[in-house]
């Protein structure tokens, strides 16, 4: 199994009433940049960067970002530039970016470039995740929504094409045109870097997956649904001829560790005030999810699971209308000491059955101390536990599996 | 009350649905961003003078898209098509909002489509001291509570939207307003080259604007007048956005009067 640590980097330094005075009482987009301190931002992203370090010390496999804009939620507006400070500062763990929000870039051969430079400088470790962004990327960057997954799908194949294809060459798309694609940098991983998909379940993006063999690594969904996703995902790998197992998949997890489970329950509750930002105020639908920005498919099936992410009370009107103890009895966060953290994994692990377990330790206002402490005793009791039931359960990591995916092909 | 009735008809490989009614020169309706609100009271009055037709675009109501439809510009192409099938060339006709400035694109393009235009509350041309209102921030609620400047004196307002939307209606206007971000997104609802290109027009244009309109700002009345040589100017006064649906009175007096 492949162990990944996750935080999205939240800024918390404002209060829900500066989030109810904003436009539309919204956190993000149009909530404004003056109640951001940038002294605060230095000390904070060197604060983040510290802390995946440290994440490689105890013995994650790798470091995830992820990047949002207009929103205090999530730092990473440039994700790469982050990317590029441990691809330098680090040493062993892969560099897991999920994902780049391909529709919103207007020019991708910047994008593979970019990455390019990231996977040199890491002899190899980048593993190149792409997202079609939330509405809020859309809206930020200008990106017509309605255009949003063609975008993805284009770029995507143009920028695979730079990196696979010797230059120069010419690209007359729907999208995106360039009369001279040749940048002279690419990726030292051959063909290209792993491409890994995250996501909440979009039965089209997992198709999409399938027929790439990406795997697909779930956010946070819930295990009927994940179920029902997986089993779509499944069926489109078996008509491009193989089987799917647990390399394919990926589940992401807030999973907190303290001394003690009081102790983890305490500082736990700052995830309350993480992605949906202080207050738990709801996003408005026309920013989350513009009109034309979801799918039209009336696939009956697409259409059913559409139904059970979007009634998903744990994820739909966020963890606003989702209540901390209910959460930890859903087990949709693992948060206490290290043994019931390791034994409540257990359970979860051996029915998503994922290859890679991004884990999600600390968010909104848990404190720098408690995240250090965090990673420390996940790096002495957890990671070491969660190898062994990996091993256990036969949670093949796409590493381990050889041919699962394009990329392979190490330095 | 003249009877409007609802057409289908093909055009460039495509349904659309046209609302006609009325007697006399025939007389285009071209309604904007928001959608086709059908045959209201001011499209009533009119009809006692002219032949009315309020066709749905392309993308709109139970009109069909044409795949290629994906710009105002191709909008205004689509439409000179229409009106050369249906022998609906050198008409008058009036445009509200988008469909004002869908009636500009037209104007810019040929000199027979109109024989008179009113051009109301016409989104088109980047007004220089305000902006025009982003729709797309903002939820359709909010959206109609900008568009009136007194729902008051609105006299059609319970029939328009003293009830719920159904389903089936909810659905139509989620439709609507996607073929809205798809024709209008960036530049947003405005062709910076439009006023540069309106310097050919020679047909007799009347804008139109409510005094209080809070979506595109009555300063674009001006700068439409600018661009077009000898075009007239009304302002509406205590009204928003739709002036023929907020004081639908006032608006078909000015309409009969330069028509």
């Amino acid at each position: 199994m492949f162990l990944m640590r996750f935080t999205e980097r939240a800024y918390v330094n404002y209060t829900e009433e500066d989030v109810r005075n904003s436009p539309n009482e919204a956190v993000r987009l149009t909530f404004s940049n003056t109640n951001f301190d940038p002294q605060e931002g230095h000390y904070l992203y060197n604060m983040y960067l510290d802390e995946y370090e440290y994440s490689e010390e105890v013995g994650f496999d790798g470091l995830m970002l992820n990047e949002h804009h207009n929103t205090p939620t999530c730092l990473g507006a440039t994700m790469n530039l982050e990317a590029a400070i441990l691809a330098r500062n680090t040493k062993k763990p892969k560099i897991v970016l999920l994902g780049n929000p391909l529709p919103i870039f207007d020019n991708p051969i910047r994008l593979a470039e970019e990455l390019a430079e990231i996977d040199m400088i890491s002899s190899g470790r980048l593993v190149s995740g792409f997202v079609r962004g939330t509405g809020v990327e859309s809206l930020a960057t200008n990106t017509n929504p309605l255009h949003n997954r063609a975008r993805f799908e284009e770029a995507h194949d143009l920028v695979i094409k730079t990196w696979t294809t010797p230059g120069p060459f010419r690209w007359e798309g729907d999208h995106y045109h360039f009369r001279v694609v040749n940048p002279f940098q690419t990726p030292v991983q051959k063909p290209h870097p792993p491409v890994w998909i995250p996501g909440t379940g979009s039965p089209e993006t997992l198709v999409w997956c399938a027929e790439r063999n990406y795997p697909y690594i779930f956010l946070e969904t819930d295990p009927q649904g994940t179920e029902d996703m997986k089993s779509i995902y499944a069926e489109t790998a078996r008509e491009h001829g193989y089987e799917p197992g647990p390399e394919n998949f990926g589940y992401l997890v807030r999973i907190h560790v303290q001394d003690t489970d009081e102790k983890a329950y305490d500082v736990g509750k700052g995830y309350m005030v993480g992605n949906i930002g202080v207050g738990r105020i709801p996003l408005p639908r026309d920013y989350a999810s513009p009109v034309g920005y979801g799918s039209r498919s009336d696939d009956p099936r697409f259409l059913r699971l559409r139904e059970q992410i979007r009634s998903d009370p744990f994820r739909v009107g966020g963890l606003d209308s989702a209540h901390y103890d209910e959460i930890l009895d859903s087990k949709r966060w693992i948060i206490g000491s290290p043994e019931t953290v390791i034994s409540q994994l257990r359970e979860v692990l051996s029915y998503m059955r994922p290859g890679i377990l991004a884990v999600w330790t600390n968010d909104g206002s848990i404190s720098h101390e408690d995240t250090m402490r965090c990673l420390e005793l996940m790096g002495q009791e957890v990671l070491p536990a969660l190898r062994e039931i990996g091993e256990e359960l036969e949670l093949t990591d796409p590493f381990q599996k050889e041919g699962v995916m394009p990329g392979l092909t190490r330095v | 009350m003249p009877n409007f009735t609802e057409e289908t008809i093909s055009v460039a490989g495509g349904n659309l649905q046209v609302y006609k009614g009325g007697s006399g020169d025939p007389l285009l309706v071209l309604h904007g961003a928001g959608g086709n609100a059908g045959p209201r009271r001011y499209a009533q009055a009119l009809a006692e003078k002219f032949t009315v037709y309020l066709p749905s675009h392309p993308g709109y109501g139970n009109s069909d898209r044409p795949g290629w439809v994906e710009t105002m510009q191709d909008l205004a192409c689509f439409y000179t098509w229409y009106q050369e099938q249906e022998g609906l060339e050198n008409v008058r006709a009036i445009g509200f909002s988008m469909g004002g400035w869908l009636a500009a694109e037209m104007l810019s393009m040929t000199g027979h489509a109109f024989s008179k235009v009113m051009l109301v509350g016409a989104a088109g041309i980047k007004p220089n001291d305000g902006e025009i209102t982003d729709i797309f921030i903002i939820s359709p609620a909010q959206v109609r509570d900008l568009v009136y400047h007194e729902p008051s004196q609105v006299p059609e307002w319970d029939e328009m939207f003293g009830t719920d939307p159904t389903p089936e209606q909810a659905q139509q206007a989620e439709g609507d307003r996607e073929m809205a971000i798809r024709l209008t997104w960036k530049p947003y609802m405005h062709n910076p080259r439009l006023p540069a290109k309106l310097g050919r027009v020679s047909v007799p244009t009347q804008i139109v604007w409510g005094e209080n309109d809070n979506l595109v700002p009555v300063e674009c009345a001006s700068l439409y007048q600018q661009a077009i040589a000898g075009s007239g100017v009304t302002v509406i006064p205590n009204c928003g956005h739709s002036p023929q649906i907020e004081k639908p009175d006032d608006f078909v007096q000015a309409a009969l009067a330069f028509l």
